[in-house]
């Protein structure tokens, strides 16, 4: 069961994402599941292996429901790397770290997507999207990321132990 | 510095980044889809279909619960009976909700007999606010092609912008980067809308580049003028809710809100304007 924990996290993040979040959620705020799945992966299994899967699932929803491919790809890789960045360094347990790490990728795609939208020829206030959207998202992000990190700790528990020896021997 | 660019990972992750800045910027304009892009749609695509509809039970039932009494609520736990009716109604309940909405599109296709249509649900969203492009079930294996026009029976709902075996995606009208060719119906002014960027579900559309002079009143509704080739003309877009120029530098470019006719906030099925009636006949 454990090692289909993060396929079935990556999957409900998908769902949540594309499906029950664009239906259900607070005058347009919502937060980002995946980003929250891939930081989470990155504090707990390593820049390289969250980076490459954030590539993967980037790109998996940018051909499936992104407007040009790549722009999601970069955003979750560099979430992946960024998470990884903490690896072994504090306590699997604290969920401040990644609840940080979550804050900043986020903040980071939302620009990424303002960027694309400004290039493409869209208009907006900057202050007034960061205001009214950007930062209740965000929030709303690492408020999903301390749940969602300590059940992913526990299903990766034993992956995350053995790579502790791993790194240790 | 130097040292962050010894540094393995991070250079490669650069790398990475160009790269796929390169993939996004060379896949925003108009292309076809590839064959891998079309495989992967067509995998997922019944996984999405069924999620999609499994939501629709969801969201009803969250509903439910957040209008719910606390007496109600008590009653539901002491009578059994009760939560099993109140199931069986909001089953009903989303059956007739579907009904109407299937019976008012049939109703749309009867009324617009002119064109031949494609009818499809929608499987899923692009995420956040900044692009409005959604995934629907249906592709080239019901006659679907680019940038046909699509509707639901409200009105202009946007085009299909990428095809795939059994999926395409639509960038709706509302999309920051979209512009229609419209026309004000009672005095056949011709314009141009636009999609705005909001955080909410208030989407609205703005309406640029009236003729100078031009007489518009809150109300009147906007349709489709026809030009171009993707939009037919005579389908509603909206109706304007706000009358204010604005100016900028020395051109008044902005001369209307519109709100759009079609709820974007609960689309779930749409029709695809695949072709003219006269054409097919001529076929």
């Amino acid at each position: 069961m454990r090692r289909f924990a993060l396929p079935l996290a990556f999957l409900t993040g998908i769902y949540l994402d594309s499906i029950l979040f664009c239906r259900l959620n607070i005058g347009g705020i919502r937060p980002d599941a995946l980003l929250v799945v891939i930081v989470s992966a990155g504090v707990l299994l390593g820049s390289v292996k969250a980076g490459i899967m954030g590539v993967g699932i980037g790109l998996f929803m940018d051909v499936l429901f992104g407007p040009c491919i790549g722009l999601n790809a970069i955003a979750y890789m560099v979430a992946g790397v960024t998470g990884g960045l903490f690896y072994q360094k504090f306590y699997a347990d604290n969920v401040v770290v990644p609840a940080m790490v979550a804050a900043v990728s986020a903040l980071l795609k939302e620009h990424i997507m303002m960027l694309a939208v400004r290039i493409s020829g869209g208009t907006f206030s900057y202050f007034e999207m960061l205001g009214v959207y950007v930062l209740p998202c965000m929030l709303l992000t690492v408020a999903l990321t301390m749940p969602v990190h300590v059940v992913l700790k526990r299903a990766l528990s034993r992956q995350v132990r053995t790579e502790h020896r791993a790194g240790r021997a | 510095m130097r040292g962050l660019f010894k540094n393995k990972p991070f250079v490669i992750m650069l790398i990475a980044i160009v790269l796929l800045g390169i993939l996004a910027f060379a896949t925003s304009g108009e292309r076809s889809v590839s064959w891998l892009e079309s495989t992967v749609g067509s995998v997922v695509q019944p996984v999405q279909t069924f999620a999609s509809k499994a939501s629709d039970s969801i969201i009803g039932f969250v509903k439910r619960v957040f209008k719910t009494t606390d007496a109600d609520k008590e009653l539901e736990q002491l009578s059994a009976r009760l939560a099993q009716l109140e199931s069986v109604e909001a089953e009903n309940e989303k059956l007739r909700a579907e009904n109407e909405r299937l019976k008012a599109l049939l109703n749309y296709s009867e009324i617009s007999s002119d064109y031949t249509f494609a009818t499809a649900s929608v499987i899923g969203n692009s995420q956040g606010v900044w692009f409005d492009v959604f995934t629907i079930n249906a592709g080239r294996n019901k006659g679907i092609k680019k940038d046909m026009a699509v509707v639901n029976s409200e009105g202009l709902v946007g085009r299909i912008t990428e095809v795939g075996a059994t999926w395409s995606k639509v960038t709706s009208i509302i999309d920051a980067s979209t512009e229609v060719s419209v026309m004000v119906e009672r005095t056949r002014d011709i314009g141009l809308t636009r999609g705005t960027l909001t955080a909410g579900e208030d989407e609205m559309l703005e309406l640029y580049f009236l003729a100078s002079g031009y007489d518009l009143v809150p109300g009147d509704v906007i349709i489709t003028n026809g030009m171009g080739s993707v939009y037919p003309r005579g389908i509603t877009v909206g109706t304007v809710t706000e009358v204010a120029r604005r100016t900028e530098g020395a051109t008044t470019d902005r001369n209307a809100v519109i709100q759009p006719s079609v709820d974007f906030g609960h689309l779930e099925e749409v029709m695809v304007i695949t072709g003219m009636v006269s054409e097919e006949g001529e076929e």
